[in-house]
């Protein structure tokens, strides 16, 4: 009887849901002015359980022959799939060292879903509009977030405990060691992520009708 | 005639026959009108003395330019772009001022080639980026791209190779061409210019007059026969620093001529030059240098007479949404005809549109040559240009 009681503990102890917390990420520059498109990615200590995200399928658009968004943050096992909401042609490709693909697209056109295996970033271009940029950042770690055009984003439902907290922006110095910061995570109160980051010019360039970029 | 004309005349009958069955045919264009208050010298456009485009005192509206430019992607690596466009001088005068092919296939590796033929501007300027060769920054552009505007054209081929790394893009092209065999007279005939005008096919330049006379040459033409070539080489680095490096020599015969204008000889003119550019991105605050360092020979009569030519300008623009105010000092000097001068160029542009840009723009040169003498004008020369700007674009 004792026996059947202390495994009955156990598992109703190991069913319980995990106590989780929020997490409110802040990223500003070296002149202090909020950095939009940085991911922040959190990645458990050991002897934290983090949740299990289930694998998802992105979607980045080409519009106004500009990639959106910018910056698309995946868990290795996600999908990406290319639509074209021009009415032009775009020549989808890249040729970074973590995927290699190319896909023509014409008008409402969607490409394949193109699965992410591995960890990395790739930059994405199109070979007809050279103007056209935008960056597929993926990472292994079960929590992340993007920041919006105020610097900010927030992780709702992270598990209780500690972590390590990485930033990543594609307008960081290449080879540059990434930011890291350790963050501890419980439902009592919000926990506060801040980055400082000192960013390159943005690649894209000008685009309007002053500048037809041929 | 000319064998040019005939050739440019295919290129566009090549480029408008598919251009019909191409799936993206974009249109763009700008027209502007501004308001001058002119130097008092007579401009060069007149046949006066004059270095810049509006002379001899006078304030008045103008039409400034016009430009269409028409581009088609024929299939994923094939591109096409023409430019025709309307110039202002001394009379309207509607010229052909691009018309290329490019061959651009996708590269899964760091490497990417292109090739384009056709008529095309020489790849030096880093000041000249806006649709039909005009400049975002001011109205009117650096002395040195004021030149290629004028005079550096021609019909050829150019290769290109990049190398796109993690830290920047090097890349590396030349290109053969011919028709360019004139490049160079101006600046021995005239000097240096500081004007917006772009000449094309259908264009002509006019040389300075003592007498009144309106003696004018097509700019691109073939003297002599001869094939020009050129190489350059670029880094555009991810932090904002972007290089270029050109070598140019039209290869020209510089006995052979041509005879124009009632009877006199229009010589090809042997011309090279090294341009060497670099812009750089500050934070909100845009710098661009470029030098230019050459001579230009022709020899009539079994004598040689070698002009050299020097310029160098530094450019700042501050970029602050949709106003950018600009400002630019230069030098420039060609010898032996004594020439030597500085501008200094102030522009406030401001894009209230995607459809709208006015620009106000002061432009102040004070520069000597000789020659001036022969027009009954002081060798010293001292003036203000002032434009209010108003360009629409599509």
């Amino acid at each position: 009887m004792r026996c059947l009681l202390a495994v009955a503990t156990v598992l109703i102890l190991g069913a319980a849901p995990a106590r989780a917390g929020r997490v409110v990420i802040e990223v500003v520059d070296t002149n202090g002015h909020p950095v939009a498109d940085a991911v922040v990615s959190l990645a458990p200590m050991p002897g934290t359980t983090s949740r299990t995200i289930p694998a998802a399928t992105r979607y980045v658009d080409q519009k106004d022959e500009t990639f959106l968004p910018y910056v698309t943050a995946l868990h290795a096992g996600d999908s990406v799939i290319f639509r074209n909401s021009d009415n032009t042609r775009h020549h989808v490709y890249s040729f970074s060292d973590m995927v290699k693909f190319e896909y023509m697209l014409g008008p409402g056109e969607s490409s394949p879903a193109l699965l992410m295996k591995n960890p990395g970033n790739a930059a994405v271009g199109c070979n007809i509009h050279d103007q056209m940029l935008t960056y597929l950042y993926v990472t292994k770690d079960p929590e992340m977030a993007t920041t919006d055009a105020q610097g900010r984003a927030s992780i709702d439902g992270v598990n209780d405990g500690q972590y390590r907290a990485h930033a990543w922006h594609p307008q960081l110095r290449p080879g540059v060691t990434l930011p890291i910061q350790g963050v501890t995570v419980s439902e009592a109160a919000p926990a506060t992520v801040r980055f400082n980051l000192a960013l390159l010019p943005d690649p894209r360039g000008a685009m309007d009708r002053e500048h037809i970029g041929y | 005639m000319s064998r040019f004309r005939h050739a440019v005349a295919a290129i566009a009958v090549c480029l408008a026959t598919p251009f019909a069955s191409a799936q993206d045919v974009k249109v763009h264009a700008y027209a502007d009108l501004r308001l001058t208050d002119a130097a008092n010298d007579p401009s060069f456009v007149n046949g006066g003395p004059g270095r810049l485009r509006y002379g001899s005192g006078d304030t008045q509206a103008r039409f400034g330019a016009a430009a269409l430019v028409v581009t088609a992607q024929f299939t994923p690596a094939l591109f096409a772009l023409a430019d025709m466009q309307l110039q202002q001088t001394d009379h309207a005068s509607p010229q052909l001022t691009e018309a290329f092919l490019r061959y651009r296939p996708v590269s899964l590796s760091a490497w990417r080639a292109s090739i384009k033929g056709g008529l095309y501007f020489i790849p030096m300027s880093l000041e000249n980026e806006g649709i039909g060769w005009t400049s975002p920054w001011t109205i009117t552009p650096s002395a040195i791209n004021s030149w290629v505007g004028e005079e550096l054209r021609g019909l050829g081929v150019e290769g290109r190779e990049a190398w796109r790394g993690e830290s920047g893009t090097l890349d590396f092209g030349g290109g053969l061409f011919r028709h360019n065999d004139v490049a160079g007279n101006i600046l021995a005939m005239r000097g240096w210019s500081l004007s917006d005008l772009v000449y094309g096919v259908g264009g002509r330049l006019r040389e300075p007059s003592d007498d009144g006379t309106r003696e004018q040459y097509a700019p691109f033409q073939s003297i002599g026969g001869r094939t020009g070539w050129y190489a350059d080489t670029g880094w555009k680095s991810t932090n904002g620093l972007d290089v270029r490096v050109l070598r140019y020599d039209n290869g020209a015969d510089p006995r052979a001529y041509r005879l124009y204008a009632d009877g006199d000889k229009l010589f090809a003119w042997r011309t090279r030059f090294w341009s060497a550019g670099a812009s750089y991105v500050t934070g909100p605050v845009t710098w661009i240098a470029q030098g230019m360092d050459g001579d230009t020979e022709v020899q009539p009569h079994q004598r040689t007479l070698l002009t050299h030519f020097q310029s160098a300008f530094l450019l700042a623009g501050w970029n602050r949404g949709a106003w950018r105010p600009t400002l630019r000092v230069e030098r420039f000097r060609t010898w032996p005809s004594g020439e030597r001068g500085r501008a200094l160029t102030a522009a406030l542009n401001w894009r209230p549109s995607d459809w709208l840009r006015l620009t106000g723009e002061w432009l102040h040169v004070d520069a000597t040559r000789d020659d001036r003498a022969d027009a009954g004008f002081s060798p010293h020369e001292r003036g203000n240009q002032l434009q209010l700007l108003a360009r629409v674009l599509y």
